[in-house]
């Protein structure tokens, strides 16, 4: 897989890209992602399938994460940002 | 940077997929759906039987049999999938890879290949077209040079003679054919019932005919001329249709000449021979044996109902299964075909009542769309038992006519070109939105392919069976000697078909 790596972009942050990723991908990398991640650590999720769009933040909210935010990028993009509980 | 360990996924995409089940109007709490392709529909018992395990597990114990010969499964969870890709990995059986999901014209791919069920048993049969099928099906499984087209690509093959794959719904669809002494395959091409542009559209005879030994390398051109040149505008462009419809026919099979390096020989005989399908039990071209098709209205199909039929194919057979291109399973290379029926009575499947058991089919609008309930499986088995309670069995069968419901405008069940089909539509009353469907009569395929003609519109789901019931009511009436039911609706005007549709004979 291309877009495994999680990228640094400033202290506690991070961007994952999972575009060209099909269901159920940018979902499972998302939460693999997050387990790598520090507590209070915040990871930007780059994404272009719009299923994963919606079902990201569900999966995310059901482990009792804070409900994250989800911006439109382009046409075709957006991104979910979610950070690490305590 | 921090590396994530993703071994486990990395061995299954490309290959494996999930769709997204979402139907906020009858919310089923099913997150995503899998579809199973089975190539052909080719499935063995013990196969079957992890199918089963699959949907006792993760799809509360209910499967679906699809108008292409998948096997699919809803209610599963994202993060169950990548267990179940392994159970499947091992099964040999992979997915589609569902990028319709995607906003743009991108990540298409080559969709289940649909066969003719009965292929190496049919008698009269004058191919057997599943040499082909296996070459393609393994060529295309994880094949990164097919992930990404402009958008999905469709084949079918079919070699007895029946138009038994709905050949014209088609993006290509290998159809075995005569020539003088020569068997080989003519071409279909551009067929496709969705509402993309330039709309819904038969495939088009090609009048070429492919020798055996050239028909892989003509599928493989075929596509790549879909993924090189097919539009990547808009995603209403990006179907093969599009394509063909700006270049015609001509410039089609003179580049389609280019890529294959030869020239294709013509062939102006008939496309089909016989019309009909592979309904109920019939011989085999094995003497002594018998193909048994049961029928699954809607192509629902239980857990339970999946290892019972598994553990008869063993039984009755040799432990092979063939699932159908009209949501129906076929148990092969039976000899003692009355023992079967027996078991079959025991676990509650009748092979008797009317050809409508074999030829009605139904989307699983419940799942996805812009729909509401009744749905379209339960409607198309509300109607069948409806008209064989209060129409004579052999009546209905001599007028030769299916019945295909999609739950919304996207034709996912060809409702266009089935002598009756129904398509639904939603309309908002007192802010609650109601399931309402349009009925469409004449069309068909096979020899003489149509499109249905759209008769009446917003009809409650209520009132379909009745008004149904009123058309054929009037066709038996009217009709001539020997006319179908598809030639009597194409005869008639608009008026009348209303009338028909409204008033019981008399």
């Amino acid at each position: 897989m291309k877009n495994s790596d999680i990228q640094r972009i400033g202290k506690g942050r991070y961007s994952l890209d999972v575009r060209g990723q099909v269901c159920p991908y940018p979902e499972l990398l998302t939460l693999r992602a997050l387990q790598n991640l520090s507590p209070e650590d915040t990871l930007e999720i780059i994404l272009d399938n719009p299923p994963s769009v919606k079902d990201i933040p569900i999966a995310i909210e059901k482990r009792g994460y804070k409900k994250p935010e989800v911006m439109r990028v382009d046409k075709g993009t957006w991104k979910i940002i979610v950070q690490n509980p305590k | 940077m921090i590396k994530l360990d993703v071994d486990d996924m990395n061995r299954f995409i490309g290959r494996y997929s999930l769709g997204r089940d979402s139907n906020p109007l009858n919310p089923t709490g099913s997150p995503h759906f899998l579809r199973i392709k089975i190539p052909g529909g080719f499935i063995d018992s013990s196969q079957l039987r992890s199918v089963a395990d699959l949907t006792k597990t993760y799809s509360r114990g209910q499967a679906e049999i699809t108008n292409r010969q998948d096997i699919q499964l809803h209610w599963i969870d994202a993060t169950d999938a990548l267990e179940i890709f392994s159970v499947m990995d091992e099964l040999g059986f992979t997915t589609d890879m569902c990028g319709q999901g995607f906003s743009g014209a991108r990540y298409g791919d080559a969709r289940n290949i649909v066969c003719c069920p009965v292929s190496g048993l049919e008698k009269d049969e004058l191919l057997n077209g599943t040499s082909l099928l296996k070459e393609l099906s393994d060529f295309f499984i994880g094949n990164p040079d097919f992930q990404d087209m402009p958008r999905k690509f469709k084949f079918s093959i079919t070699g007895c003679g029946y138009d038994c794959t709905r050949a014209i719904t088609n993006d290509l669809s290998f159809v075995a054919v005569k020539k003088n002494d020569d068997v080989g395959f003519t071409l279909l091409i551009g067929g496709s019932m969705g509402a993309s542009l330039p709309g819904p559209r038969l495939a088009t005879p090609t009048g070429v005919f492919v020798q055996t030994e050239d028909a892989f390398n003509v599928a493989v051109a075929t596509i790549e001329i879909h993924r090189d040149y097919g539009s990547r505008e808009s995603k209403a462009k990006a179907r093969f249709k599009w394509l063909l419809h700006n270049w015609g026919l001509k410039k089609f099979l003179s580049t389609l000449e280019e890529k294959v390096g030869k020239h294709l020989e013509l062939y102006n005989g008939p496309v089909f021979l016989r019309d009909g399908g592979h309904e109920r039990i019939q011989p085999q071209s094995q003497e002594g044996y018998y193909y048994v098709n049961v029928p699954c209205i809607g192509g629902y199909i239980s857990c339970d109902e999946m290892i019972s039929l598994a553990d008869l194919a063993d039984k009755y057979g040799n432990g092979d299964l063939r699932l159908t291109p009209s949501q129906n399973l076929i148990i092969p290379n039976v000899e003692q075909k009355d023992l079967l029926l027996k078991d079959l009575k025991k676990i509650g499947i009748s092979i008797q009542g009317s050809k409508l058991r074999w030829n009605s089919m139904g989307c699983a609008s419940e799942f996805c769309g812009k729909t509401t309930t009744p749905h379209a499986k339960e409607i198309s088995k509300e109607i069948v038992y409806h008209l064989e309670r209060h129409i004579d069995n052999e009546l209905l069968n001599a007028a030769g006519f299916r019945i295909y419901v999609s739950g919304c405008h996207n034709n996912c069940c060809a409702n266009l070109i089935a002598e009756i089909g129904l398509a639904g539509n939603l309309t908002r009353e007192n802010g609650v939105m109601k399931q309402y469907y349009s009925i469409l009569l004449g069309g068909g395929f096979g020899k003489k392919p149509s499109m249905g003609r759209r008769i009446e519109e917003n009809i409650p789901t209520d009132k379909l069976k009745l008004m149904i019931e009123s058309l054929l009511s009037n066709y038996f009436e009217k009709r001539k000697t020997s006319e179908s039911l598809k030639e009597f609706c194409n005869k008639s005007t608009i008026k009348e078909l209303k009338l028909y549709l409204n008033s019981k004979g008399g």
